[in-house]
């Protein structure tokens, strides 16, 4: 902070005021809610189903054939 | 007192305030919620393919969909690839070969770099004669341009050296909105889901949330204790994801304003380079400079897996929009895609 001068300084401490203002939400809803719609998105997860990747476009499914 | 000294006495009292207004709201942990949680099993991904033709460091590499991605090099050249066949689609000289970044339009139809040369040139892939030429070169930035990201086929940020990120307009050429706050060299940038607001990270060890329409900073996340070199949104865009010098990885909630968790182990003692969620962010994929990739649980903040075969450091990642695979890239040359 030492380097800023004192428009910049100015800006800082405008922008800290702002980022005050922002409406914070209880972790005990926030985490929750994340954590819900991360483990309803795992079953979609093709690193995570193996089921998904069963068909696997960077995977020859078959050997050459020489028609 | 002195004007200056005033100042940054409120900014010191602001931070506080902010700390404060941080811990009123923290009446739950991850780790509480997660407990009862069983770590994920054991990840373990397969080299695919791998992608040769660059004749030295690949800086980076973005997916233009879950098919095509465009991979830059200091040989002075972008290639667009398909990943399936591991044909180069493109293969774009550049005029200046120390190149640190590469984007590729959602559209499909435009790619971008920059890097020493502090410029953001945006190439048209799809031109009437067949041939990739640069559409426009964007220059203000004061110092090197250390990532670029598209918003749409006229709107691409990018973050600099210079302490700024800039949302341009590529018609015109000129610098839409500056967004300037960092006290560090900005090193990454991520664009929400929603396209509304961005994150960077810096060399002021914090990251950033912008609106991208107004130019505020909205958020300012703290705790890492050396430079920010990666940065991403969580895939539901309520959380971010930073990678930095000083070994971890860090969670942080939006909503919430503050770091969830820490992702790191006293065996690595090397800086992260890369990051990139999984389709459900329940995975993190992190490349190191001790030339792996490691795996997170991102809930329970274990190591599930790791990449190994890269001969040098892991200098890129991303993972498809479909989350089907992830692609590495490396300073030995090579891309390899896993899954």
């Amino acid at each position: 902070m030492d380097e800023l001068d004192e428009t910049q300084l100015k800006n800082h401490v405008d922008s800290l005021k702002q980022q005050l203002q922002f409406n914070r939400e209880k972790t005990s809803v926030s985490i929750p809610e994340l954590i819900k719609w991360i483990e309803e998105k795992m079953n979609e997860d093709p690193f995570l189903n193996p089921d998904i990747l069963k068909e696997n476009p960077w995977v020859e499914s078959s050997k050459c054939v020489i028609a | 007192m002195g004007e200056m000294e005033q100042l940054r006495k409120e900014a010191e009292s602001l931070k506080d305030e902010i700390t404060a207004a941080r811990k009123a709201v923290q009446d739950l942990t991850l780790q509480d919620h997660v407990a009862g949680t069983a770590v994920v099993g054991r990840v373990q991904l397969k080299t695919r393919k791998t992608l040769r033709g660059h004749l030295s460091k690949i800086y980076a590499v973005h997916w233009g969909d879950s098919k095509l991605c465009v991979s830059a090099s200091q040989d002075g050249k972008l290639i667009v690839w398909d990943s399936y066949t591991t044909n180069k689609v493109h293969a774009i000289p550049l005029k200046s070969s120390w190149v640190m970044t590469c984007a590729y339009a959602p559209s499909g139809n435009m790619v971008a770099c920059g890097g020493l040369d502090n410029m953001c040139s945006i190439y048209n892939l799809k031109g009437k004669d067949g041939n990739v030429k640069v559409m426009r070169e964007l220059a203000a930035h004061t110092g090197y341009l250390s990532c670029c990201r598209f918003l749409n086929d006229n709107e691409i940020i990018t973050s600099s050296g210079d302490c700024t990120c800039v949302l341009w307009d590529i018609e015109t050429g000129s610098q839409k909105t500056v967004f300037a706050g960092h006290l560090g060299d900005c090193m990454s940038l991520g664009v929400a889901p929603d396209f509304n607001t961005f994150i960077s990270g810096a060399c002021d060890f914090t990251a950033k949330l912008w609106d991208i329409r107004d130019g505020q900073c909205r958020q300012t996340f703290g705790g890492h204790e050396s430079d920010i070199n990666a940065i991403g949104f969580f895939p539901n865009g309520n959380a971010v994801i930073t990678g930095s010098d000083d070994a971890s990885c860090k969670l942080y909630d939006l909503r919430s304003d503050q770091e969830l968790i820490t992702y790191q182990d006293s065996g690595i003692m090397c800086g992260v380079t890369s990051l990139a969620p999984s389709f459900s962010g329940r995975l993190i994929l992190a490349g190191y400079d001790d030339f792996n990739c490691n795996i997170w649980d991102s809930l329970k903040a274990e190591r599930v897996g790791v990449l190994s075969g890269h001969d040098n450091r892991v200098s890129c990642i991303g993972v498809t929009p479909d989350g089907m695979a992830c692609c590495t890239g490396s300073w030995d040359s090579f891309l390899k895609i896993w899954n």
